[in-house]
């Protein structure tokens, strides 16, 4: 690393407004610049991923306001002076998984979340796709783990009783003189470890896929791409988790730590002081916060935003798998995006990828949702604007080197990062979790085995789905399921009721939707909404008017109408 | 397994006339409601101007669901609750239906299907309002059900964008309540809704209406805080420039209505026609031999009454229906014309007295509407106004007109 030599670039990019400064294991930026793109553009630019260190950001950004850390509002002593082995800070895919893999160990672990609920922000806005690996390099832990995470998928989505359905990923490719080309990156996917992918001609890519670009000339096929319902799967790690044992604190925010000769000595949060053996960061967007506090900041994080759109159900069977397509100016730092076939039998179409310093921005843009469409048009011309019936925003979280930090602290002793996850995290999640779990027993200096850890998780039924003779029988056990409140997808009074009836229960519109799918059709709600209120409204004994969407204040209703009172 | 000759799914009103007519002409008949009672959407509409063509007086909607209801009642005619057709299978000419209930599983058999399955609300992600996902987001029938059916209400300050019927019925209903409604919002430059509704539920109010401008973008993390509005173009496209940030905790939308035919879709039913509903013939049969269609799953009426007259038709034709041969003419209509139903005329059935539905595709003033078949004027009727939000009823006779497989029949709206 020639710091010198950085800074000669820096000065010609910024005019001396950048200046980068070596410690230990990171290259600092300092100074300040006028736009966000630019403070991106200089960390990016100090880059060295030979040297091992990373860039942290200290760029100010001039005129704007990087907004505040979302917090609850609740204060109370409900974890106050808890001794706990290991505290995971982050109820992600990555939190929630490395929490039931910790379980395996008889010791007392701990999660908490600032939301209201697990996987409210990356894990529950992404695309779902289990990924092959094909777009990776050796040398990456990503690379690394993205192969044993993909393999793994069958088996924890079994256990979890989650469904997963390993549908392939198509690549188009219309110039047919690229070919050649292409046949020489799939014999490298393979010498990387990637299995199965192969080049398929025009008329089995016809046959197989009759919704892609008639002008594709080939593809490449990865067989080993899945999809899965991302929040579905963290909330099933997060139940199995609680039932072997774990605790999660949910509207749980870390304000600060006591760091003592490097080890965290308590950490504050809004419902009392916790004093955690080890600390486990897994927390996104915030993770360099975290990092910050328990003082061992040596990577930072820029929030990358992404949209997906959702289209409606009859539109299924225009893309079977997973598609996209391999363009000559390829967005770098991302996949690209490209059309899903959900486990759910919609399409998801996106995300894009948009730089930004608000890590809690999830508002929609038209600009994020045409451009997707504009170029997903090419993967399938068959998709329109029309069909959409929801879209959504998420923010990644990575770091400069675009690579997970999954290591012990530099400086703090008894702390773990997981941290710069990204794409493809969620394929990444399962193997991360066994490393990272395995780490933290090392660190406690070994534990006993858990001889009771009960790897099977019970899914809630979804009868819909199942045989008339089956769906008959479960009715008649309970007549709830036989009471169909969300019409769209089919959803039963019974089925919510088991989802309000959880080892992690969440009785919110929201936890209740992403739980069971009330509302996730195509009237997204208009109909089953204030049914599902007053289900949860009996099934709580509160009052109508208590019951929320999602998170804190998101009150449904104010008050009784005249009548009402 | 029971078997019927006609099954009729969904109670509300169409479905309940639907299925009156059926029993009257002698078939035996089932009605299919997901709800836990009769009625459909008539239940939340509390407000009167229900009934006033048909029974020439001033109903509410529970009342005017409450007649026919009292009379499914006293036929003793059959009927579900709490049940709902997860599948529709054909078999040797009949339907089978594989039924939802609290008891389990119900098989029916059925010789005719009426399809009375109403409209869903187009929600804010369908018409493009970008930014958070807040709560206080609600579609007008939605705000109804809170507030006239579960008696609470969701909102204090709120923006209403659309000018449908149903938006127009909550803004006086939310303020009869106590709320503040600021305003109601339209992207088009007229009115969607009845021009009785505006009268009565806005000016009435002092509520003012704003046309060509619309909601943009939503603010607010956890509650709605606010929404943006914007002036549109001619092509109701937001004018950069205009936009204004209005306070408010609530945002609700009426922004039309989509008939809702998955179900018959499932059967194989069309629904590609200019009126967004199953297409159908003179005797409210759709594509699929022995599947009717009526009420709002046909087309999004604006008046009830009209509802019950197209449940009527198909009541009776469905409990009619013999396997026979169809020879189907289409009724072809110009630009001046948004829809007419039916879309088709079926010339082996009494073409004496057709009842036919249209809107204008845009306000016209003193104009005529002409029925030509192969040129020859069969029908036409002078208007001083046609708009698109207010419905039009025919009664057409073809019957002298001898239409054969190679006939034009041409609908036409002229100026003059």
């Amino acid at each position: 690393m020639n710091i010198d030599k950085l800074n000669a670039r820096l000065k010609k990019l910024f005019d001396g407004r950048v200046t980068a400064t070596l410690t230990d294991d990171s290259i600092v930026l300092s100074g300040s610049l006028d736009r966000w793109d630019d403070i991106v553009l200089a960390c990016k630019t100090a880059v060295d991923k030979k040297s091992g260190k990373h860039v942290v950001n200290d760029i100010v950004l001039n005129g704007r306001e990087i907004p505040k850390t979302r917090v609850p509002s609740i204060n109370d002593t409900s974890l106050d002076g808890l001794n706990v082995d290991v505290l995971v800070i982050g109820g992600g895919i990555s939190g929630c998984s490395i929490l039931r893999e910790l379980t395996k160990w008889k010791i007392s672990c701990l999660l908490v979340d600032k939301e209201s609920d697990v996987a409210c922000h990356a894990s529950s806005r992404n695309d779902g796709e289990v990924h092959p690996g094909i777009d990776l390099n050796k040398g990456s832990l990503k690379q690394h783990y993205v192969l044993i995470g993909n393999e793994m998928y069958d088996k924890v989505c079994r256990e979890l009783d989650v469904p997963f359905k390993r549908v392939g990923q198509y690549v188009g490719i219309s110039k047919l003189w690229l070919k050649p080309f292409v046949r020489l990156y799939v014999l490298q996917r393979r010498l990387c470890g990637v299995k199965g992918t192969k080049i398929i001609g025009r008329r089995k890519l016809r046959k197989l896929q009759p919704g892609l670009n008639k002008k594709f000339k080939f593809a490449v096929f990865s067989p080993t791409a899945g999809c899965v319902c991302p929040y579905n799967l963290t909330i099933a790690y997060a139940e199995n988790a609680v039932t072997n044992g774990a605790k999660i604190s949910l509207n749980t925010f870390v304000s600060d730590m006591t760091v003592e000769n490097g080890v965290i000595k308590s950490v504050v949060t809004n419902r009392g002081i916790i004093y955690p053996k080890i600390v486990v960061n897994a927390a996104g967007c915030f993770a360099e916060d975290v990092a910050k506090m328990a003082g061992d900041r040596f990577y930072s994080i820029h929030p990358r935003r992404g949209t997906n759109s959702i289209l409606d159900k009859k539109t299924g069977g225009y893309v079977t798998a997973i598609a996209g397509i391999k363009g000559a100016k390829s967005t770098p730092n991302t996949k690209g995006g490209g059309i899903l076939h959900t486990v759910h039998d919609n399409l998801l179409v996106g995300p894009n990828a948009v730089e930004t310093y608000e890590k809690e921005n999830f508002a929609t843009d038209a600009e994020s949702i045409n451009g997707v469409f504009k170029k997903q048009s090419i993967t399938s011309p068959l998709i329109s604007k029309k069909d959409i019936i929801t879209y959504f925003t998420g923010v990644r979280a990575p770091t400069f080197e675009e690579d997970f930090i999954i290591e012990k602290g530099h400086k703090t002793k008894n702390l773990v990062h997981c941290a710069g996850i990204q794409s493809p995290g969620l394929t990444t999640a399962p193997a991360v979790a066994l490393d990272v779990s395995k780490m933290c027993v090392d660190m406690l200096g070994g534990a006993e085995v858990n001889k009771d850890f009960n790897p099977v998780r019970q899914g809630i039924p979804h009868l819909a789905d199942m045989p008339l003779e089956e769906r008959d029988r479960l009715i008649k056990q309970n007549p709830d399921y036989g009471v169909i409140v969300c019409r769209c997808e089919e959803v039963s009074k019974g089925e919510i009721l088991d989802a309000l009836n959880r080892t992690l229960s969440v009785p919110t519109v929201d936890g209740v939707k992403r739980r069971v799918r009330p509302g996730m059709g195509r009237c997204q709600g208009g109909f089953c909404m204030p049914l599902v209120t007053k289900i949860i409204s009996e099934y709580q004994g509160c009052d109508l008017t208590s019951v929320v969407k999602g998170s804190e204040g998101s009150v449904i209703n104010y008050s009784h109408t005249k009548e009402g009172k | 397994m029971e078997k019927y000759d006609v099954v009729i799914i969904g109670g509300g009103p169409a479905g309940l006339a639907a299925a009156i007519s059926a029993h009257d002409k002698g078939a035996k008949v089932l009605i299919v409601e997901r709800e836990a009672s009769l009625g459909g959407i008539l239940k939340q509409c509390i407000h009167d101007g229900f009934g006033l063509v048909r029974f020439g007086e001033k109903l509410s909607g529970p009342e005017y669901a409450e007649r026919f209801i009292d009379e499914v009642k006293a036929k003793k005619i059959d009927y579900l609750l709490l049940a709902f057709v997860t599948k529709i299978e054909r078999e040797n000419s009949k339907f089978v239906l594989s039924i939802v209930t609290r008891e389990g599983i119900k098989i029916f058999e059925a010789n005719a299907l009426v399809l009375a399955t109403g409209c869903r609300e187009r929600t804010a992600r369908q018409v493009f309002i970008q930014g958070t996902r807040p709560s206080g987001i609600f579609t007008a029938g939605t705000a109804q059900h809170f507030v006239n059916l579960l008696g609470v209400m969701p909102c204090k300050k709120c923006v209403i964008l659309g000018s449908g019927d149903i938006g127009l019925i909550m803004a006086r209903r939310l303020t009869l309540e106590g709320a503040q409604v600021v305003g109601v919002y339209e992207a088009k430059d007229t009115p969607s809704g009845l021009t009785r509704n505006i009268m009565q539920c806005l000016n009435d109010f002092d509520i003012p209406l704003h046309l060509s401008t619309t909601v943009t973008r939503v603010f607010g993390n956890s509650r709605l805080e606010a929404v943006e509005i914007s002036k549109v173009d001619s092509q109701m496209r937001p004018i950069k420039g205009t936009e204004e940030i209005i306070e408010c905790d609530s945002l609700i939308l009426s922004v039309g209505l989509i008939p809702e035919n998955e179900l018959a879709e499932s059967v194989g039913v069309k629904s590609d026609g200019r009126a967004k509903g199953a297409v159908c013939d003179n005797t409210f049969m759709t594509n699929v031999d022995g599947v009717f269609t009526a009420g709002n799953a046909t087309h999004v009426n604006d008046l009830v009454d009209y509802v019950s007259e197209s449940g009527e038709i198909a009541g009776a034709n469905a409990a009619a229906y013999k396997e026979k041969k169809r020879e189907l003419t289409d009724v072809n209509a110009d630009k001046n014309t948004l829809y007419i139903v039916p879309e088709k005329l079926d010339r082996n059935t009494d073409l004496s007295k057709v009842i036919m539905f249209f809107r204008s595709s845009h306000v016209m003033k003193n104009c005529t509407v002409i029925l030509k078949v192969d040129g020859r004027e069969v029908f036409k009727r002078r208007y001083q106004n046609l708009k698109p939000p207010e419905m039009e009823r025919i009664c057409v006779d073809f019957s002298g007109c001898a239409l054969s497989k190679d006939s034009s029949v041409e609908f036409s709206i002229e100026e003059g």
